[in-house]
C-alpha cells in the first residue's frame, strides 16, 4: 500500500500512526532545539561533565563485560538444557526488565549494603562494601543490562539450526570446540545486539544506580545521574550531556536495525 | 493482526475503546470539577464558616514539610470537605523550576526565599511569601555513631566515611554548605553523595549506607531511632526559613489562601511544632 492509498482508505490509522510518531520526535526535537550548540564543547568540558562522561563509559563497558561473561552460560542453559524449574528461572532473569529500576537498587540494598544478607557477610568478612563506589554503580548497571543480554542470546541459540552442532559433533569434535567453531559463530549477530543492548541499557541507568551506589562525583555520578542533578544548578550542562546520551542511542538503534530489529 | 476480522476492524476497535476512554474521562472530570455536582448546600464545616470552598488545590512544598503537610492537608480537608488537597513534595528549587516551567500549582511552600524569589521574578507569584516555620540543621550518623563524629571538624575529618548532603541547589544543600563554610571545613568531594532533596538525603543514612549526613532536624527527629542525632554548636547551623505563597493565576485562589491562612493559624503552627519546626523568625 502506498502512502496515498493509505491516507484514502485508512485515514483513521493513517492519523493514529502520525500521532504515534510525533509523540517520539516532538520531545527528542525540543532537546535539539534547546541544546546550546555554539557554548557544546565548552558545557561537556566541564569537569562534572568529563567525570560523568569518563565513570558512564568504564560503568557501561564493564556492565556489557559482566553480562557476556555470565550471560552466555545462563543462556546456553535456558536455551539447551531441560531442567526443573527453567520457566521460573527465565521469569525470574527477565524480572529486572519490568521492575521499576529505583525497586531493583532498593532490592540490591537490602541483599549487597552493610547490613545486607550479603553484603553484612562480605563487610564483616574482608571489610569489603559495595555500596558507594564505583563497583556498585557497575553492579545496579548490570542488574538491569543483564536480561537484555540473555534474552537476544537464548532466542539466537533457540533458531540457529542445530543440526550443524550435530554434524560437528558426528564427526568428532568435543563439545567446546563445537561451541567455539560452531555454535559462538552462528549466534554471532545475536551476540553482538545483545552485546549492545545490555551496554546501551547500562548507559542509561539511572534508579538502581542512584539507590544503590548514590551519586559521588567521579565514582557514581554516571551520565543519567549528572543530567538529573543539573538540570537546576547547570541546565545547559544537562542538555548537552542529554544530547551525548541520544546520539548515542541513536547510534545503537541505527547500527542494531539490520541485526537485529528487523532480520527477527 | 490475527486477532482482528477483516481488515480495518483492528483499529477501529481500538479507536472505540480510545473514544470510550475519552467520554469517561470526560464525565468524572467533570463530576469532581464542577463544583456544584459535590456541593449539597449549607455553609461549610470550616472554623471560618464563610463561603463553602470546592475544588481541588496542588500544594508544592519542600520535602521536608512532607509529613507535616501530608498532616495539614488532610485536616484541612477534613475542614473543607469540598476541597481536595494534593500535595506535591520535592527540593525547594526543583519544585520552584517545575512551577516556572508551567507545572500546576495553586500554592507553594518553600524552605528557602530564593526559591520564592525565583517565581517572584517570573511573576508567579506576587509577595515575598509569609514566613510560617523555621528550621535548623543537624548531623546524624548511623545508631550508636561507631564513627564517633561529635562535630562538622569531626565529619570533615572522618576520611572513610561517605556523606550525604542534599543537591548543591537545593535549599538544604545551600544551608549545609553554610554549616561547614561556618565551621571552616570541607568535605572531600569524591567522599560526598548529592541526594534530590533533604529527605533522600536522610535516607541514605537510615536506609543505606552513607556514615553520615547533614539534615533538618524535622526530618532527623521523623527518623527515629534509624539514626543519630549530633547537635552542632549552636550559630553554627543557619535557619532555615521556610514561606508560603498562592501562585498568581491559581484556578482556585479562595482555597489557596484558606489553606495558607490554616497553615499560619495556631493549630497550623502546633502540627508543625509538633514536627520540631522553630516558630517564623
Amino acid at each position: 500500500m502506498t502512502s496515498s492509498t493509505l491516507l484514502r482508505r485508512r485515514p483513521l490509522t493513517a492519523l493514529l500512526a502520525a500521532f504515534a510518531v510525533a509523540f517520539f520526535a516532538i520531545p527528542l526535537l525540543a532537546l535539539l532545539v534547546r541544546a546550546p550548540w555554539s557554548s557544546l564543547p565548552e558545557n561537556l568540558g566541564t569537569a562534572e561533565a568529563r567525570d560523568a562522561l569518563r565513570l558512564s563509559l568504564v560503568t557501561s563497558c564493564s556492565a556489557a563485560a559482566l553480562s557476556v561473561v555470565f550471560g552466555l552460560p545462563l543462556a546456553w542453559c535456558l536455551a539447551r538444557v531441560e531442567f526443573p524449574g527453567r520457566s521460573l528461572v527465565r521469569g525470574l532473569v527477565l524480572l529486572p526488565l519490568v521492575l521499576p529500576p529505583v525497586v531493583g537498587g532498593v532490592a540490591l540494598l537490602g541483599a549487597f549494603s552493610r547490613q545486607g544478607l550479603v553484603g553484612a557477610r562480605l563487610y564483616d568478612l574482608f571489610g569489603f562494601q559495595l555500596t558507594f563506589t564505583t563497583a556498585g554503580a557497575v553492579m545496579a548497571e548490570t542488574f538491569v543490562a543483564l536480561p537484555f543480554f540473555v534474552i537476544t542470546v537464548e532466542a539466537g541459540l533457540r533458531s540457529m539450526d542445530r543440526r550443524t552442532e550435530e554434524i560437528a559433533a558426528t564427526l568428532g569434535a568435543d563439545p567446546r570446540t563445537v561451541f567455539r567453531r560452531v555454535t559462538l559463530p552462528a549466534i554471532a549477530p545475536s551476540l553482538v545486539a545483545g552485546t549492545v543492548l545490555a551496554w546501551a541499557r547500562a548507559l542509561g541507568e539511572f534508579g538502581a544506580t542512584v539507590t544503590f551506589a548514590g551519586n559521588i562525583v567521579g565514582r557514581t555520578q554516571t551520565l543519567p545521574l549528572a543530567v538529573y542533578l543539573q538540570l537546576e544548578s547547570n541546565p545547559e550542562v544537562a542538555v548537552a550531556l542529554s544530547l551525548v546520551l541520544m546520539v548515542v542511542s541513536l547510534v545503537v538503534i541505527v547500527a542494531l536495525r539490520d541485526r537485529w530489529l528487523v532480520s527477527s | 493482526m490475527q486477532g482482528c476480522n477483516g481488515p480495518g476492524s483492528c483499529v477501529k476497535g481500538v479507536a472505540t475503546v480510545l473514544l470510550a476512554g475519552l467520554l469517561l474521562w470526560g464525565t468524572t472530570g467533570c463530576s469532581s470539577g464542577d463544583p456544584s455536582a459535590e456541593a449539597t448546600g449549607g455553609p461549610a464545616a470550616g472554623s471560618d464558616g464563610e463561603v463553602e470552598l470546592t475544588g481541588t488545590i496542588t500544594v508544592s512544598a519542600a520535602s521536608s514539610l512532607s509529613e507535616a503537610f501530608a498532616d495539614l492537608a488532610a485536616e484541612f480537608s477534613r475542614l473543607h470537605p469540598g476541597v481536595e488537597a494534593v500535595t506535591n513534595f520535592g527540593s525547594s528549587a526543583r519544585l520552584a523550576a517545575q512551577v516556572r516551567g508551567g507545572a500546576p500549582a495553586d500554592l507553594v511552600a518553600f524552605a528557602d526565599l530564593a526559591s520564592v524569589q525565583v517565581l517572584a521574578e517570573a511573576g508567579l507569584v506576587d509577595t515575598d511569601g509569609e514566613p510560617f516555620a523555621t528550621n535548623e540543621l543537624v548531623i546524624v550518623t548511623k545508631p550508636g555513631n561507631p564513627l564517633g563524629i561529635d562535630s562538622p571538624a569531626a565529619l570533615a575529618g572522618a576520611t572513610d566515611a561517605i556523606v550525604s548532603l542534599c543537591a548543591a541547589e537545593a535549599p538544604c544543600g545551600i544551608y549545609s554548605a553554610e554549616l561547614l563554610e561556618r565551621a571552616g571545613v570541607s568535605i572531600a568531594s569524591d567522599r560526598v553523595t548529592r541526594a534530590q532533596n533533604a529527605t533522600a538525603t536522610l535516607g541514605a543514612v537510615s536506609e543505606g549506607d552513607a556514615d553520615a549526613a547533614i539534615v533538618y532536624r524535622t526530618d532527623a527527629m521523623a527518623a527515629g531511632d534509624r539514626v543519630e542525632v549530633i547537635e552542632v554548636t549552636p550559630g553554627d547551623s543557619p535557619t532555615a526559613e521556610y514561606v508560603i505563597a498562592a501562585v498568581s493565576g491559581s484556578a482556585n485562589e479562595p482555597a489557596a489562601r484558606a489553606f495558607i491562612d490554616f497553615v499560619l493559624s495556631d493549630r497550623g503552627r502546633a502540627v508543625l511544632a509538633e514536627a520540631g519546626f522553630g516558630p517564623p523568625s
